[in-house]
């Protein structure tokens, strides 16, 4: 056997053993595989509907006008409206409002439609009634009712309108939210299994003095950590690929970019993932240990990272602390692939911080590693 | 007379402020099995691990084959089977898997099975290390102390909790191991297990050695001071009796 066989023999012969072990588990199994897939089904029906924005509203109509009923029911049909009908006056609609359960009241007063003595056309206001509480829903809903009342307006009154805007969804363009939620729930996954597994596998190790027994060979410890990072990263492969298939035919998701650079993308960020568990897991003597610091570590990645909330809804300070934490460019590269078909290339700023942050997790997975 | 396998000399370790070996000094020679005997907490154990290089040594000097411990333990490593007191594994993981990533942390490949059939679990080898019995698990685990043909073989209190039967199998595992050539190096608080094993033993007391030799020796200078035994000694006691009940073979 030449030198460099050897080096590698524990290496070679650790991964498919691994890897082996991982299938003869079946806690194991549900938590890599089926886990995701069940977390995928559930976020992905949250958020891959169409209707993405609907209002609680209840809706008086006390006029008699043909133009009032007409109008109600356009507000029906855009389907933006989740319409309370059980709701009759406006002291009960209020009583609701304030426990949250109601977004607004839109009043159709009874001159709504009807004709003013001086005027030729008909007018009228309409009146919505919001909680204070809710203020941004109140400005939104004025604005949708504003609209409406244009199109009302321009039967009667013939204007042309020289500035106008054309609002234009990208959903038009072939792209769900489903697309964009995606990368989060795969980001959470990799977040999950590559902090999850060896947090708690190390520790327990060690204190079966199974680690122990290893360092009593001339097992170097890089070799077993390229070991286990080669067999999860191949584990982790595979999970997100069942992820993707489930993706593909579930969620009818939308893959513009090229399945090699998603790939890639993948199996870096389960190395940087894992390396940030074998650091914890390493580190850690016992599992006590091991589960605050990982919990400290993992709550700020997935509140942070955009895998529940959008990065840009957040406070610009925030943001810029966002982009350096390990999952966001992971988060990132993987949308960025599925929905703009962006090369590697492109991804250069994001592969830097990740490329950074392995160097600097797996200096302090070795630095800190105990064998019991 | 040749080089003794291994050389203590003034052997430290200390925790705090309590000295938990206390400058011991011994050599065990090529070929022979030689015991380190004393009560729980005597030091056995930290001086085995000591010599495993598996802790550091705070004062005094260990060679093994001629190569200093603390300088060079890498290469100590290769030259050293462990037995530790309870040997455990990874779980969900074949025998013959253990056994071949075990050798290949030496660079080593082996055919697992033919030694899976050296300590008698050839039928388990597809079994995973958490269904074994205690008595399996001890003669696993000298099957993975030798996947690299050490110089020396340590075991830490191979036979305690063991039932009769399974003691006196591995027993005969070791004996088998010391005929192969291999030094044994070995820690038990059972005098039975040590007058019928040992060639040699160290006896150790809060971390220091109160008496060297063999164990015949050290008998016959016990009863050269006087010394008597109050109860006659009968011929026989009542392991003796189980063993003629229930037979040698092994249950497991």
């Amino acid at each position: 056997m030449s030198d460099l066989k050897r080096t590698f023999l524990p290496v070679t012969t650790y991964v498919p053993i691994d890897i082996k072990r991982l299938f003869r588990d079946k806690v194991a199994i549900f938590f890599v595989f089926i886990f995701p897939l069940i977390f995928l089904l559930i976020f992905g029906s949250i958020f891959g509907g169409d209707s993405s924005v609907s209002f609680r509203v209840a809706i008086f109509n006390q006029s008699q006008s043909e133009i009032a009923s007409n109008l109600v029911s356009q507000m029906r049909d855009t389907g933006l409206f989740n319409i309370d009908e059980g709701l009759t006056d406006e002291v009960a609609a209020r009583e609701k409002m304030s426990r949250g359960q109601l977004d607004a009241a839109i009043i159709v007063p009874s001159e709504f439609g009807s004709t003013q003595k001086d005027n030729a056309t008909p007018s009228g206001e309409v009146k919505i009634l919001y909680d204070q509480g809710n203020e941004s829903g109140g400005q939104t809903l004025a604005s949708i009712m504003d609209s409406m009342m244009e199109s009302v307006n321009s039967q009667f009154v013939n204007i042309s309108v020289p500035f106008t805007v054309k609002t234009e969804s990208t959903a038009t363009a072939g792209l769900s939210r489903f697309d964009y939620t995606f990368s989060g729930i795969l980001g959470f996954t990799l977040l999950s299994l590559g902090i999850f597994g060896p947090t708690s596998v190390f520790p327990r190790m060690k204190q079966k003095g199974v680690l122990r027994r290893y360092e009593a060979t001339t097992l170097k410890v890089w070799q077993f950590f390229l070991g286990n990072v080669l067999s999860n990263a191949f584990i982790g492969l595979l999970a997100l690929v069942l992820m993707f298939v489930s993706a593909v035919v579930v969620f009818k998701l939308n893959m513009r970019g090229s399945y090699i650079n998603l790939a890639i993308i993948v199996a870096v960020g389960t190395v940087l993932m894992y390396g940030i568990g074998l650091a914890i897991g390493g580190w850690a003597k016992n599992e006590n240990q091991a589960a605050p610091i990982s919990q400290l570590v993992v709550l700020p990645m997935m509140f942070l990272s955009g895998v529940f909330f959008p990065v840009f809804l957040m406070p610009e300070v925030l943001q810029n602390i966002t982009r350096f934490i390990p999952l966001t460019p992971i988060i990132d590269s993987i949308r960025l692939i599925i929905t703009e078909n962006a090369s590697l290339l492109d991804l250069g700023p994001q592969l830097a911080v990740i490329g950074g942050w392995i160097v600097i997790i797996y200096i302090l997975a070795f630095k800190l590693f105990r064998w019991e | 007379m040749p080089k003794p396998m291994i050389q203590v000399k003034d052997l430290t370790k200390r925790y705090g402020d309590k000295t938990v070996v206390d400058a011991i000094s011994f050599d065990v020679q090529k070929g022979e099995i030689f015991g380190i005997l004393g009560p729980n907490g005597a030091g056995k154990t930290t001086t085995l691990e000591m010599l495993e290089t598996m802790r550091p040594i705070d004062n005094g000097q260990a060679k093994l084959n001629g190569i200093n411990i603390a300088k060079e333990p890498q290469k100590i490593k290769a030259l050293i089977g462990v037995q530790p007191q309870t040997p455990n594994f990874e779980e969900k993981t074949k025998l013959t898997e253990l056994i071949n990533f075990l050798a290949s942390c030496y660079g080593e490949k082996v055919d697992a099975v033919s030694l899976l059939k050296r300590v008698n679990l050839e039928e388990k080898a597809n079994s995973y290390p958490e269904n074994l019995s205690g008595g399996q698990k001890q003669r696993f685990s000298i099957a993975t102390a030798l996947v690299h043909n050490p110089k020396v073989f340590f075991l830490d209190e191979p036979t305690t909790g063991l039932d009769p039967q399974a003691r006196r199998n591995l027993w005969g595992l070791v004996k088998e191991v010391r005929d192969s050539g291999i030094t044994v190096l070995m820690t038990t608080h059972y005098m039975d297990e040590a007058e019928l094993l040992c060639d040699r033993v160290a006896i150790m007391d809060e971390g220091k050695i109160i008496a060297l030799d063999s164990p015949k020796k050290l008998i016959k200078d016990l009863l050269k001071r006087g010394f008597s035994k109050q109860q006659h000694v009968e011929q026989a006691n009542l392991e003796d009796v189980f063993i003629d009940l229930t037979g040698k073979a092994l249950r497991e």
